[in-house]
């Protein structure tokens, strides 16, 4: 059994595409599920997995929930699973992410209850994306083939201690003309985990900490990154 | 031989007469055309003046009117003449006829004999004298024999066309039709009934006193329908007891008749109304000139049919599932029950005329590349937008000639990679890019000679604006020498954060990130070409 931090509960076809994507950036993940055939399946194909009663608790602590797994992801195609799984987690760890999808409001809804960090709508987002194909079909193109394409990346950089930008607004950083990114906004993690935009007109004071978010081609993200590691004052907020 | 000769020489005529076809496709598309702008003018006035002469009629019984009436009726006839002729003239090319007859004959080297040709020409008339519709007209226009003009009604029939009313007709037709059988086997029955009961009646109650008995074979027959119809006059009434117990029989028996009579027309409109509420979607789309088609109303389509209705965009539902046509009427939309893959279904929503956009969102794979495909077939323009549910068969919707594909497993993968790594970033750029946020992406068009025509980057004024340029789609492909940030989009130049001194050109889409309230203010200031 690994000891990869990231565990997938159901080899379905959500279940495969989850990991490939995840396996894709880089991210080792396990997976499990309490069908032989499935797993037999999902090994077949290369992934990791294994067979678990994902009812019983004392199996879920050894496969390390409540130890050191940080995030799972509960894909199991009906829905019950999904809730009785992200109750017995939520149970096991509080600090868990757990991400599950669902196949109505409704039962996101209980998913939450149950405890679930985060819920997606496979067939909302898809009907909005359709949606967006029909009304603004440029935009749709544009961010196709540059944010969700190869050219641009959305990256999360922490600001580090005793950085240079700590004290300054959020409006003085002029990124978009130091280094060709464009600064969407900045989490200030400790007040709560929602983004606040650098339009939003309220002025956030910089700390260590915060998180800014930008969008740009990797070279120029990891040179900001770089930058923001040696705090490079020139560099970042010019002379 | 030298009329044979004239004839000849006059359909040539004919036939190259500019004037000669124009006036024809003119009276064409007054008076069959169903596309033509005029026709829908012509039907309205036909249709009121039958009703008007009709009316006239039914006024004329009681009241005289003198000299306007016959006026009016010589008028109405009148029309209704020019238009039975001209009907007569346009249903098919006479010299065509006889053109073709003379060219095969020339062909094959024999004779050219005038009267097959004109025997040709007078059957292809008759053939549309004959017509029942046509028929209907030539008695409207019979205005000597007085009852008889009461069947000009019978041309509201054929005007009724137009609004289409002629398919809920001959959906009923067609109803009594399949069910003829049944029909027969009833009617069969109620006359073997009828005629019983009538000579039964007829034998019992002739010789009854006081002259009140049946009087001929007749008056039984018509007491027999009556009484088996449940109308019961009484005016005709049994007075032995042989003649009471025949009508005790009867009622039972007609009550029988009535029921199963009934029991036939209902269960035969029963199997076919989800045929006719379908005509009926079919006519709303061809009226409304709906250009958008959503096969499948399941939970990608219920999205997208909640959004395209908040964005009052016209639309109609398939689906082959009644619960779903159902729900999806109960919100008010225009839903149709079939099969997406049945192509008449298709063909019926104007997918080879008036549609502009499929999109195939269906839970099946195997079925939204079929829809797909059958509709490229169809339609070499249409835009279709494809689900698929499984990565593998994005290729084969593509090659089936879908123009995009939304997978929703795939969504699901990128936004779970994505939660991993950077939840918050992620998420809040993800909800704005699909719109479920109040700041969002939009794209301003720069139009020729506006306040953005020429103007650098700086001198917008995004910043105070609380806008975020985003970056800039300029027509054409990208400068060779272009320095990073820039990135060829088919065929068109994306320019990522633009530097300041950026040119902004007439038809560039510029792309900014900010609050929807900025986004319309900044709209309203270029509409009205302020800074």
């Amino acid at each position: 059994m690994g000891r990869s931090d990231t565990l997938i509960f159901g080899c379905g076809p959500m279940g495969q595409e989850v990991a490939e994507q995840l396996i894709g950036r880089k991210l080792p993940v396990y997976m499990y599920s309490s069908d032989l055939d499935r797993v037999a399946e999902v090994l077949a194909k290369g992934f990791d997995a294994a067979v678990l009663d994902y009812t019983d608790d004392d199996k879920l602590r050894q496969a390390g929930i409540g130890e050191w797994v940080k995030v799972i992801f509960c894909l199991f195609p009906e829905e019950a699973k999904n809730v009785f799984l992200t109750l017995s987690a939520r149970a096991l760890d509080p600090d868990l992410k757990i991400i599950c999808v669902s196949e109505s409001p409704q039962s996101g809804q209980k998913l939450f209850a149950a405890g679930a960090s985060k819920v997606i709508d496979p067939y909302e987002i898809s009907g909005r994306k359709v949606h967006e194909l029909i009304a603004r079909p440029m935009i749709v193109d544009m961010l196709e083939h540059t944010v969700f394409g190869k050219h641009l990346d959305i990256a999360e950089i922490e600001i580090p201690l005793d950085s240079c930008l700590s004290g300054n607004p959020l409006s003085a950083l002029d990124l978009g003309r130091r280094y060709n990114v464009v600064l969407m906004g900045v989490v200030d993690v400790e007040m709560s985990d929602s983004l606040i935009f650098s339009t939003s007109g309220v002025d956030h004071k910089l700390d260590a900490g915060d998180m800014l978010v930008v969008i740009g081609p990797t070279v120029e993200i990891t040179r900001l990154k770089g930058d923001l590691e040696e705090d490079r004052t020139d560099q970042l907020l010019g002379g | 031989m030298d009329n044979t000769h004239r004839l000849i020489q006059s359909s040539y005529k004919l036939k190259d007469s500019v004037r000669y076809r124009r006036a024809k496709n003119f009276f064409y598309d007054l008076l069959e055309n169903p596309k033509a702008r005029i026709r829908p003018y012509f039907d309205v006035f036909m249709i009121l003046l039958v009703v008007s002469s009709v009316w006239v009629l039914i006024y004329d019984v009681r009241h005289d009117m003198g000299l306007f009436d016959d006026l009016f009726e010589w008028v109405a006839v009148t029309i209704f003449i020019i238009e039975y002729l001209l009907r007569f003239w346009i249903y098919n090319d006479s010299h065509k006829v006889i053109l073709s007859h003379y060219e095969r004959a020339e062909f094959i080297n024999q004779p050219f004999r005038a009267w097959p040709a004109l025997r040709e020409v007078v059957a292809k008339k008759w053939e549309y004298m004959t017509q029942p519709l046509a028929i209907i007209d030539l008695l409207a226009i019979i205005p000597t024999y007085r009852p008889l003009r009461f069947l000009r009604i019978f041309l509201l029939f054929r005007l009724f066309k137009l609004f289409r009313y002629t398919r809920s007709i001959s959906e009923f037709v067609k109803v009594l039709n399949e069910k003829r059988i049944e029909l027969f086997t009833l009617f069969i029955f109620m006359a073997f009934i009828t005629f019983t009961a009538a000579t039964a009646l007829f034998f019992f109650e002739t010789d009854v006193a006081d002259g009140k008995g049946v009087g001929s074979f007749f008056e039984s027959i018509y007491w027999a329908l009556v009484t088996m119809s449940t109308v019961g006059y009484g005016d005709i009434t049994p007075h032995t007891t042989e003649g009471r117990v025949v009508t005790i029989i009867l009622i039972v028996a007609g009550l029988g008749v009535i029921s199963f009579f009934t029991s036939i027309i209902v269960s035969a409109f029963g199997e076919k109304m989800h045929e006719i509420r379908a005509q009926r979607v079919f006519s709303e789309v061809e009226r409304k000139h709906i250009d958008l088609i959503v096969c499948g109303y399941g939970r990608v389509g219920q999205v997208v049919a909640d959004q395209l209705a908040l964005d009052q965009r016209q639309f109609v539902l398939v689906d082959p599932l009644e619960s779903n046509v159902r729900l999806a009427k109960q919100k008010g939309y225009l839903a149709a029950l079939g099969d997406a893959a049945d192509s008449a279904l298709l063909e019926s929503l104007g997918i080879a005329t008036q549609a502009k956009r499929l999109l195939c969102l269906t839970g099946d794979d195997v079925v939204n590349v079929y829809i797909t495909l059958s509709a490229r077939q169809m339609n070499l323009e249409i835009e279709i937008i494809s689900r698929a549910n499984h990565r593998e068969n994005v290729t084969k919707l593509r090659l089936a000639g879908a123009d995009h594909t939304v997978a929703p497993y795939e969504i699901v993968g990128l936004i779970a990679a994505e939660y991993v790594g950077q939840p918050v970033a992620f998420e809040a750029i993800y909800g704005m890019l699909t719109g479920q946020n109040d700041v969002g992406i939009e794209a301003v068009r720069v139009r020729s000679g506006s306040v953005l025509d020429g103007r650098c980057m700086a001198d917008v004024g995004f910043r105070q604006r609380k806008l975020i340029p985003f970056g800039v789609v300029r027509e054409g492909g990208c400068p060779v020498d272009s320095s990073s940030g820039t990135y060829e989009i088919e065929g068109r130049c994306f320019h990522f954060n633009p530097t300041p001194d950026f040119e902004l050109q007439a038809g560039d889409l510029v792309v900014i990130f900010g609050h929807e309230y900025s986004v319309v203010h900044f709209r309203d200031c270029l509409e009205r070409g302020t800074l």
